[in-house]
């Protein structure tokens, strides 16, 4: 902690020291000027009293000016000025200032005090599984008074997904902050995120979803209506069925004649009908997946 | 004669707009902040052009509109510039100066500013700034504390709708 003495002396007080042209008075005027001293509290924690130390006697006036506030009151010099716990809330630099003929004024920094909450920001909240570094968690410790922990702090993550032993990564804040970075798992579900240090947690989810479709197996036939296409079960290369809602793309190839016809996945299974005359080869695809080809004859 | 008195008219009126124009600039200086931002050290994730840009531009507005506020005592120039903890608290201090009729001025503002963390999404970044200014505080039309300082200050912005917004502002020793 530090601390800076300043002093600002009225110019009108000094011409009229000037003007009377009694130079003992002057002098006892620079000298009250110089004696106004003020002593900050070094070490000071957000949110407990402190007190300024003054020198001088007589009454001034003192300001103190933080991050904040900005008080201003009567005080009696030669004794300390109490702050109280509000005034000090917020981390940061204050200014105190006591004026009579002059001013001296004296900064310090109050200091944040002991985390109470934790910010946690993770993302995404869907993740596909298995991919690499997708999820990502970032933590930033904060006291009672809204003020960032930037003594280092360590904290705790831990990742829990629906089957699976918690996997557990510690690492202390640096600047008021500590974040990692991870893959996800392999099956769908929850992943459950917790940040904590000591007994603060903040718990956050992340849902783990099928990546896209890895194998399309498809199978049709004729029917009056057209034919009738739809895939086997989607599912991703780590065998979690696809979101509903995934879009199989069938195609149908008859001659020289080719259709497409877009389908979304419903309950694990995409289907269309698709109206072609003559033998037809149809075939389907979901982002980089190809299905297999069927041919059907008249 | 009268071609004289007409080169003087305009030697006068040149030398007043010179001066005129010197003052502004002058002014301009005094209320607008130097802002540098340098962004090589950002991590985990790298700053891009545009985004350093956005930042360092909303940044720059920030301190300038904090300025108007606590010089005027008006927490209008605070509006969608500061969330969370840095607005509740230059609010509050706004407020606390009008009732006491106090005013701050900060004067000759110069900002040395790093990237010190990105965060892996981008939707928090902590920047430490080196501040360098003349800040005066004064009870009505007294000045009771003048001085050149340099501070050092931890801040965290994050994006808003259309700019970063500053959430935290922390002097530190």
């Amino acid at each position: 902690m530090s601390s800076l003495i300043n002093t600002v002396c009225k110019n009108h007080s000094l011409r009229a020291i000037a003007l009377s042209g009694a130079i003992a008075t002057c002098f006892v005027r620079v000298a009250y000027c110089q004696n106004a001293e003020l002593h900050a509290p070094s070490g000071a924690i957000a949110g407990t009293q402190a007190s300024i130390g003054t020198t001088g006697s007589g009454s001034a006036t003192f300001y103190l000016q933080g991050p904040s506030t900005s008080a201003k009151r009567k005080v009696e010099l030669g004794q300390d000025i109490p702050l109280t716990p509000k005034e000090l809330q917020s981390a940061g630099r204050y200014i105190a200032v006591v004026c009579s003929d002059s001013c001296s004024s004296a900064t310090f920094f109050v200091s944040p005090a002991k985390p109470s909450s934790l910010a946690f920001l993770v993302h995404p909240s869907r993740a596909p599984v298995a991919h690499n570094d997708v999820v990502s968690g970032v933590a930033l410790p904060f006291d009672e008074f809204h003020n960032l922990v930037l003594e280092p702090v360590p904290i705790q993550f831990q990742l829990t997904a629906k089957s699976g032993s918690p996997t557990t990564h510690g690492t202390p804040t640096h600047g008021g902050i500590a974040w990692f970075r991870t893959s996800s798992g392999n099956s769908a579900g929850p992943l459950q995120v917790v940040a904590s240090i000591n007994e603060i947690t903040a718990k956050r989810v992340v849902q783990q979803v099928a990546s896209e479709a890895c194998r399309l197996r498809i199978k049709g036939q004729r029917t009056p209506k057209g034919i009738v296409v739809e895939t086997e079960p989607v599912r991703d290369c780590s065998g979690n069925p696809v979101p509903d809602g995934t879009i199989v793309t069938f195609t149908a190839k008859s001659g020289n004649q080719i259709s497409f016809v877009d389908a979304p996945v419903k309950q694990d299974v995409a289907r269309a009908t698709m109206t072609a005359k003559g033998p037809v080869v149809l075939s389907a695809a979901s982002g980089v997946a190809m299905g297999n080809e069927i041919r059907i004859g008249d | 004669m009268k071609s004289t008195i007409n080169r003087l008219k305009r030697m006068y009126s040149l030398i007043f707009v010179l001066a005129l124009s010197l003052s502004q600039t002058l002014l301009a200086a005094d209320a607008s902040p130097r802002v540098t931002l340098d962004v090589t050290k950002a991590s985990p994730r790298t700053v891009e052009n545009l985004t350093e840009r956005a930042i360092a531009r909303d940044y720059k507005f920030a301190w300038t509109s904090l300025s108007l506020a606590l010089e005027g005592n008006d927490t209008a120039p605070l509006n969608g510039l500061f969330a969370g903890s840095a607005d509740t608290w230059f609010r509050q201090l706004v407020t606390s100066q009008r009732q006491n009729g106090v005013t701050s001025r900060y004067l000759n503002q110069s900002h040395k500013v790093e990237a010190s963390f990105y965060a892996p999404e981008g939707d928090v970044i902590e920047l430490h700034d080196t501040a360098e200014y003349d800040l005066q505080i004064l009870d009505g039309s007294r000045t009771v504390h003048n001085e050149h300082t340099v501070v050092h200050y931890v801040v965290l912005m994050t994006p808003a709708a259309d700019r970063w917004v500053v959430r935290q502002i922390q002097a530190v020793p």
